[in-house]
């Protein structure tokens, strides 16, 4: 029994050191969470980008309220629109009006037009025509404008004060707080979710990969003479353990050294002069701790998963093969996203909380999700 | 008291015999050559001898004792193939097996660096196990299987890949180690060593075993009817009556003679148009005898 420790030690610790002393180490130390912050940071340019600069024409029976309504959009600093009132040269717009916008559309002169029309019992029908009808950024904020326009038209049409109008209609601002431990404290919905939804995509990659790694060493001893050597030596459940432990290892010095460079990064000045405001990222204990604690069930479930795999399969290209059946799991968990999001305790999260395969990704979603 | 003994084992692979009934054991001190043409059953055998696999039927017994996995901690093995990490540095490789197989650190380095020295490969401990010739790696295979000083010594092709000069290193410290008392059994296709350098054999084909036992005496149950010439001048005594099968290699002849030939007239016949350097009657090949044995159905 002492030897046997021994020897899973012995196993545990070459695998360690040849995991650590490796090149590929280094390179996924460095750049696996570069990567990581360049999609972020893709992810938020695109948003922040995404449907600006339009040129847009809005074109209404009233010239006070298409100007209502072109003021609306122009207020949206974000979109950064162009926006010309159509002026209809004979008054009232006709389908000739449309067939001519029509035309500036398709011919590039603006990206679209917004049509307004008001019916006989008062009520009005828009429709945006533009070259890409799945651009929804643009569409969301012309039917926002051109609804706070009509609102705001209406109202002053109903003898209202610019000055009311414009106090009335002045928007809200929505603090989210949190009720915890039975006390309610602020809370920043959007940076909790994200900096969990970062360590849930961080957890998935590491435990995949060393997950992968296991099930690679066990097809590379088995193709060469090593596994005959080393069952000479020491019984096969030893190296397997050796091997998961070491290999296990490497994976959680390597989230270690991310969490030091993240605490680092977190204190220094200069992190904390980008992450301030609704950024402020806030990663509490709780979630380091359990993030080794998923690392190390979620590493041991897909180790096992691969070694096996590994050991009925002939070479790594095979392997690979496989792997996107065992990401499964992980495409349910990250498609599960809007229902953790919006009832983190519902019945289908607790349940994909409970399959073992999707524990750790749902558990970290539902954590970001609580705030 | 036998170090290894195997009685009547069977191994199949699905429908494929792989090893037939066989049965041979090895004493202390004893170099053993396991034999037969390639895919004639011999690594099937060892990897049971050394607990990779199990027998479907038959038994192993290790150092007198039915087979257990805490025997092997007297046992060196030696793959066909490297079966070393490429990644790691030789010192470092040759300390992990050393510790494995239950020594201390101090103890398997120390080790380690002696048996480098006696293996002319000291220089390159430090290197890793893929910067070196197929050679060098084959001999820090060598080294690994005896860090422990196993009194039973398993090598499976161990000469393949090493050129002559260190085929004989190798060959120097197997009879050392025989020397020593340990029990050495090494397969190969390669019968010319086994000949050279082993007491006994087991000879198998196809699974099953065609030949076993002491090799001197497997070679006395043949009879000598091999002639081998070296001569200078007319070499037309080689169509005398009494060669059955004469091959001339311009002076060097070797010849089989017919049964109840008379080789004294046959030499009376040579030096009458030749100068006659050598003329020996030897025994057959273990070459010979395999093809003999299995009447030319070697697998390989």
């Amino acid at each position: 029994m002492l030897k046997s420790w021994r020897n899973m030690g012995l196993i545990a610790r070459r695998e360690y050191l040849e995991g650590v002393q490796s090149k590929s180490f280094r390179v996924t130390t460095i750049l696996l969470p570069g990567a990581f912050a360049l999609v972020f940071v893709l992810v938020f340019l695109s948003s922040k980008y995404m449907g600006t600069n339009r040129h847009i024409a809005v074109a209404t029976d009233s010239p006070q309220l298409s100007k209502e309504i072109q003021g609306q959009i122009l207020a949206d600093k974000d979109a950064d629109a162009t926006v010309d009132v159509y002026q209809a040269p004979g008054g009232g717009l006709t389908m000739g009006d449309r067939a001519a916008l029509v035309e500036k559309v398709a011919q590039s002169a603006i990206d679209g037009f917004l049509w307004v029309e008001r019916g006989g019992n008062g009520e009005f029908h828009m429709t945006y025509d533009a070259r890409s009808s799945a651009d929804f950024v643009t569409n969301e904020r012309i039917e926002k404008a051109a609804n706070d326009g009509i609102l705001r038209w209406q109202m002053e049409q109903k003898g209202s004060a610019v000055t009311e109008v414009d106090r009335l209609m002045k928007p809200v601002d929505l603090e989210t707080w949190q009720v915890l431990h039975g006390h309610e404290q602020k809370s920043n919905a959007l940076t909790a979710f994200y900096s969990a939804y970062g360590m849930a995509l961080l957890l998935t990659m590491t435990t995949m990969i060393y997950g992968m790694n296991t099930g690679r060493s066990v097809i590379q001893e088995k193709t060469s003479r090593i596994f005959e050597v080393m069952l000479a030596t020491a019984r096969a459940e030893d190296l397997l353990a050796g091997k998961l432990i070491g290999v296990g290892a490497v994976g959680l010095t390597q989230i270690a050294i991310w969490l030091a460079a993240a605490g680092i990064l977190t204190f220094s000045g200069l992190v904390a002069q980008v992450m301030t405001g609704k950024w402020q990222l806030h990663i509490g204990w709780e979630q380091v701790v359990l993030f080794v604690v998923y690392f190390v069930l979620g590493y041991t479930l897909n180790s096992a998963l691969f070694a096996g795999l590994g050991a009925t399969l002939e070479s790594e290209q095979e392997l690979q093969q496989y792997a996107p059946l065992a990401a499964v799991p992980v495409w349910l968990s990250f498609g599960m996203i809007t229902i953790i999001t919006s009832d983190p305790e519902s019945k289908w999260v607790l349940l994909a909380s409970l399959f073992p395969p999707c524990t750790p990704i749902v558990m970290f979603l539902r954590m970001g999700s609580r705030g | 008291m036998p170090v290894v003994a195997l009685e009547g084992i069977t191994k199949a692979y699905e429908d494929k015999v792989a090893v037939n009934n066989l049965s041979f054991s090895i004493e202390p001190g004893q170099m053993f050559g396991l034999l037969g043409p390639n895919g004639s059953g011999k690594t099937s055998s060892i990897r049971m001898m050394i607990g990779i696999t199990f027998p479907d039927s038959g038994n192993i017994r290790l150092f007198d004792q039915p087979f257990t996995r805490a025997s092997l901690s007297r046992v060196g093995y030696l793959p066909e193939e490297r079966g070393l990490y490429k990644k790691m540095k030789v010192l470092e490789q040759l300390v992990f097996m050393g510790c494995l197989h239950g020594l201390t650190r101090a103890e398997a380095s120390a080790r380690a660096v002696t048996w480098a020295k006696k293996m002319e490969i000291d220089g390159s401990l430090n290197k890793k196990t893929e910067e070196l010739s197929k050679g060098m790696q084959q001999k820090i295979q060598f080294i690994a299987a005896l860090m422990h000083d196993p009194e039973l010594i398993i090598m499976d092709e161990p000469f393949s890949g090493l050129d002559p000069v260190n085929a004989t290193l190798l060959q120097d410290t197997l009879l050392e180690l025989k020397a020593q008392g340990k029990a050495i059994l090494f397969s190969t296709h390669r019968m010319d060593q086994v000949e050279k350098l082993c007491d006994s054999i087991a000879l198998i084909n196809r699974g099953n075993l065609v030949l076993g036992g002491n090799l001197r005496e497997i070679k006395r149950g043949y009879k000598r009817d091999r002639l081998v010439m070296e001569f200078e001048g007319d070499a037309s005594f080689l169509n005398s009556t009494e060669i059955a099968e004469a091959k001339n290699y311009s002076g060097h002849a070797e010849i089989r003679l017919k049964d109840g030939a008379d080789a004294q007239k046959l030499l009376a016949e040579a030096a009458a148009g030749a100068k006659i350097f050598r003329f020996e009657l030897v025994e057959p090949s273990l070459e010979e005898i395999f093809i003999q044995a299995v009447g030319g159905k070697a697998d390989a």
